[in-house]
């Protein structure tokens, strides 16, 4: 197996690369960037504009309500469909024109289809083939402690077995880049706690490795709709809305971006003039806002005064948030990590109404 | 899953968990604190967020890092982490404390009197 470019962070150039693609980018910088990616099916844009630097070495959350283009993006980075427009590299190649790259990606489907006529058991047996990293210890570890059975033919798996299965494949295929899409689908709880170990296990080995100079450090990307859960893993967020990413940030930035607000319409609104109102939702006189912004603390005495209580949201919280935010075809602006709150005076003109 | 405090940045709340395993003595001084991924592992939490949490302890003090060994609790940390904590005291729960008091109607002389009854 050769690992041409997975040294970490090397900067250097790849004119030595087997197929000399890599002419529009000079220098091989480790890591994925996305360059105004575009992706439609028919006449559905799925992915709009995305562009995104992603380090290696990292565990990243891909995180958005359904159909805003998660499964699609991870799809497109793995080269398992092509791209309309747009560039994608990774540790400098072009992964769809560069075949040693396409091999140090490991994606499984949420709905990965198998062969029917193959076992459990003839799926791990080719593994090998396609992941010259594989790793033959964590799948025996993980089938067992899993307990999936091996000569079970792959359509007759439960929902459960069959994303436990994948993750199985991702964890042992010793991918330098592995996606995973909802990779908890049909999962117990005792069955996400052996996920959380063995990937954080996997994961810590694979920096091990990288300390002592011989690989680089593996990078995972994760979409998942159980976020909250996800989020004590993952270390930056990606938040896709309607084919754009609309925030990547450090996953305890990302909470920041916004605070729940509960007291009345007058007050709540008074404290989302001049910031960007994510959702709402009343009882009765009394309103829940997620408003996106930072308060300062003279803003926060003042609207404990208007008895408005301020909350911390939480990731799944805010995501849910942008999900919903305007329900029309309008998708979220960018949101960045630290927003400079408007001064007052300024905001009033900037208020956004209550629908 | 750990129940961590809401809102709370994760990382502070794990350095003031080793924190007051250092305090109660569990980790005596000059001792080895988890490594990151010890910590990653047990509380199954990214190993970055476990690497601000030494990082947290690292600044303030209470442990130190030995090359190629790895974190140990600084001298005198217990005695250190008392007296922090004895200044964030008032703030933590004595102001509090009074504020729901005075919320309930009661006054400080009856606030004080409850307290003398606690001894």
């Amino acid at each position: 197996m050769s690992t041409p470019t997975a040294g970490p962070a090397t900067g250097t150039a790849t004119a030595g690369t087997p197929t000399g693609i890599a002419t529009r980018i000079t220098t091989a910088s480790a890591g994925i960037t996305l360059r105004g990616l575009t992706k439609s099916y028919g006449t559905t844009e799925v992915l709009v504009d995305v562009s995104a630097t992603l380090e290696p070495g990292r565990i990243y959350g891909l995180l958005g309500a359904n159909g805003t283009g998660k499964t699609t993006l991870l799809a497109c980075i793995a080269g398992h469909t092509f791209r309309d427009g747009g560039e994608i590299r990774i540790d400098g190649h072009d992964p769809l024109e560069h075949a040693p790259t396409l091999a140090r990606l490991c994606f499984v489907h949420e709905d990965q289809a198998y062969n029917d006529a193959f076992s459990v058991a003839d799926i791990l047996a080719v593994m090998p083939t396609f992941y010259p990293e594989w790793d033959d210890e964590i799948a025996t570890r993980l089938m067992r402690r899993f307990r999936i059975p091996r000569r079970t033919r792959s359509r007759k798996l439960s929902r459960g077995q069959r994303s436990a299965l994948a993750i199985v494949l991702a964890l042992a295929s010793g991918a330098a880049y592995t996606f995973l899409d909802e990779p908890y689908l049909g999962l117990d709880a005792t069955a996400r706690g052996i996920f959380y170990d063995e990937l954080l296990a996997v994961y810590a080995a694979s920096h091990e490795r990288a300390a002592a100079g011989t690989t680089a450090p593996r990078t995972f990307i994760m979409s998942t709709h159980l976020i909250d859960e996800a989020a004590e893993l993952i270390e930056e967020v990606l938040v896709l809305d309607r084919g754009r990413i609309v925030l990547q940030a450090d996953v305890e930035d990302a909470r920041r971006t916004a605070f729940l607000a509960r007291g009345f319409e007058a007050d709540v609104l008074a404290l989302a003039a001049g910031r960007e109102l994510l959702s709402t939702r009343r009882l009765g006189g009394i309103v829940t806002a997620t408003i996106r912004g930072e308060l300062s603390s003279d803003e926060r005495q003042r609207a404990e005064a208007a008895r408005v209580s301020i909350e911390p949201t939480t990731l799944q919280e805010f995501v849910a948030a942008i999900g919903q935010h305007g329900e029309s075809d309008q998708p979220a602006p960018h949101l960045a990590p630290h927003p400079a709150p408007l001064p007052a005076s300024q905001s009033a003109s900037e208020s956004r109404s209550l629908q | 899953m750990t129940d961590w405090t809401d809102g709370r940045p994760i990382f502070m709340d794990l350095a003031d968990r080793i924190a007051a395993d250092i305090l109660a003595g569990l980790i005596p001084e000059e001792t080895q604190v988890p490594s990151t991924n010890e910590l990653a592992a047990h509380y199954r939490i990214n190993p970055a967020t476990a690497g601000k949490a030494l990082n947290r302890l690292v600044d303030q003090g209470i442990v130190y890092k030995r090359r190629g060994l790895g974190m140990f609790v600084a001298a005198g940390a217990p005695e250190a982490l008392r007296a922090q904590r004895r200044d964030a005291f008032s703030e933590q729960f004595v102001r509090p404390f009074v504020e729901e008091g005075r919320r309930l109607g009661l006054s400080i002389d009856e606030i004080v009197a409850l307290v003398t009854k606690e001894r």
